[in-house]
């Protein structure tokens, strides 16, 4: 009796055990080819049309006075639906939740580039000596998404014309340093960097002046299911930053003022970002037929 | 002294040369012709593409009727030209994904004129601006409005009585069309035919 219960059990769980390992299957049916780039697309929710994975390999950042080039790649991904009146698609999060890699970049000039020693107060001049001396100079600049990812715009008809807003960012700059502490920040949730980026021309205030962006070198791949671009140029000079917040922790009083000062102006027609892109815009139904191939 | 007569001849020969050589690239400026004599007052040019393709690397769409109404005359001895309707049907792409929903010529009457590049007549036309919409669950354009824009120019065949416009002949008269940011291969050949007041006589460009 003891002998048959215990065969019914390891019966049953070894049947559980298959149903999961078929389950687990279903879950991670691999897309293929050149669709394994829209792996984080949220292509399973039908309100996605579109799927798409952004690598931005170049560019920079001009905050103020201080000019960030993007050394290391950052991804931009996710979905987005279908037009809205107003010419924009909703945006949907990466499936993984990473819609914009957090993807540090140096600061030229480290520490002393934006806490210039000489004119610091006499304790801030004193622990940016400690850090000097332990070499712990070097100053990142992370983007990050200000707001959800549902508050990313993007308008398709905008980036094949070459006119007008073509991927609405709302971003904040995370200065990160030691001396900084962990809540140095430009922008934020209800006070954003918002990137109107364009391939077209852009109209900023002085003393900026326009620039081109461009769509780059396209070509379609899967018989007109993706389309790339290679080189695409997204750029907007016309955003306005509120000043630094939360910079040198405990002495964030007296750190946030100096940095203020070293950004400089930082009002619309003072900033400029320039995205180079490797950009990849799937259909989600061509995503979605790939995966259900591909079990 | 001869032999500086002679050197001073041939200076004022090879001179005349050059004038004529001038001359000829000056007097450049073709003209629409009617059994070898100029056009006087207008004409209408009516016809449809023989084949027409236009390509982004990737996709071509093709329409099976391109009809044209061009209206030709002569100004100050060049060929000038008004295209004031160009209807396309039954487009479709390279594409199992793709189909076109809508395609139109917008902005028209499109201007055009006649122009040498090297040895060979064109007829430029201006001001293309023809928008199409993709349709398709699986095209990644489904829903996408692509315009494509900018001028065209096609040599001219006088024995054929035919213009063909390809990447060659508007690379050669300076012209490009473009959309999605891209430069576009557009292909086509297209008989020139009058249909108003010069029928079945032989047109021709020179």
């Amino acid at each position: 009796m003891q002998k048959h219960r215990t065969r019914v059990v390891c019966t049953a769980l070894v049947a559980v055990a298959l149903a999961a390992l078929g389950l687990a299957g279903t879950a991670q049916a691999k897309l293929t080819g050149n669709y394994t780039r829209f792996s984080q697309c949220p292509y399973a929710n039908l309100e996605v049309i579109k799927c798409l994975y952004s690598v931005t390999e170049s560019g920079e950042v001009v905050l103020g006075n201080k000019k960030v080039p993007i050394e290391k790649a950052v991804t931009l991904q996710g979905g987005y639906g279908s037009v809205g009146e107003d010419e924009f698609s909703k945006f949907f999060a990466a499936s993984n939740g990473i819609t914009l890699a957090k993807v540090p970049q140096n600061v030229p000039g480290g520490l002393l580039g934006i806490v210039p020693e000489a004119s610091s107060p006499a304790l801030v001049k004193a622990l940016i000596k400690f850090f000097l001396e332990n070499s712990l100079t070097g100053v990142n600049a992370t983007l990050e998404l200000a707001k959800t990812a549902s508050d990313i715009r993007v308008s398709e008809n905008n980036l094949a014309a070459e006119e007008g807003a073509a991927l609405e960012l709302p971003v904040k700059v995370h200065l990160e340093n030691p001396f900084l502490g962990k809540n140095c920040f430009v922008g934020s949730s209800s006070s954003p960097l918002l990137w109107k980026l364009t391939t077209g021309t852009t109209k900023p205030p002085a003393p900026n002046s326009p620039i081109t962006g461009s769509v780059g070198a396209a070509k379609f791949l899967e018989e007109g299911r993706i389309l790339e671009t290679k080189g695409a140029k997204f750029v907007d000079n016309a955003w306005s930053a509120p000043g630094p917040s939360g910079c040198g922790g405990i002495l964030s009083f007296l750190v946030t003022p100096i940095i203020s000062a070293q950004l400089g102006t930082t009002t619309a027609g003072h900033n400029t970002a320039i995205l180079v892109n490797t950009l990849s815009v799937g259909s989600a139904a061509a995503v979605r037929k790939n995966n259900s191939e591909n079990p | 002294m001869r032999s500086k007569q002679t050197a001073i001849g041939a200076a004022l020969a090879a001179l005349a040369v050059l004038c004529a050589l001038f001359a000829a690239s000056a007097s450049a400026a073709p003209a629409w012709k009617f059994e070898t004599k100029s056009l006087e007052g207008t004409e209408v040019i009516l016809g449809g593409a023989y084949e027409s393709a236009l390509t982004v690397p990737g996709l071509t769409t093709k329409c099976e009727n391109f009809l044209y109404k061009l209206t030709i005359e002569n100004s100050a001895g060049t060929g000038k030209g008004s295209l004031t309707e160009m209807p396309l049907y039954n487009c479709t792409t390279n594409s199992s994904a793709c189909t076109v929903s809508k395609i139109s010529a917008e902005k028209l009457p499109y201007a055009s004129h006649l122009a040498t590049f090297g040895t060979t007549n064109y007829i430029v036309i201006e001001g293309v601006k023809v928008p199409i919409l993709y349709a398709g669950e699986e095209c990644v354009l489904g829903g996408t409005l692509v315009t494509v824009t900018g001028s065209a120019g096609g040599s001219i065949d006088n024995t054929a009585e035919t213009a063909t416009f390809n990447s060659s002949t508007l690379a050669a008269s300076k012209t490009e069309l473009k959309a999605i940011g891209q430069k576009i291969e557009w292909s086509g050949l297209f008989p020139t035919e009058a249909f108003q007041w010069h029928r079945e006589q032989a047109l021709s460009v020179s």
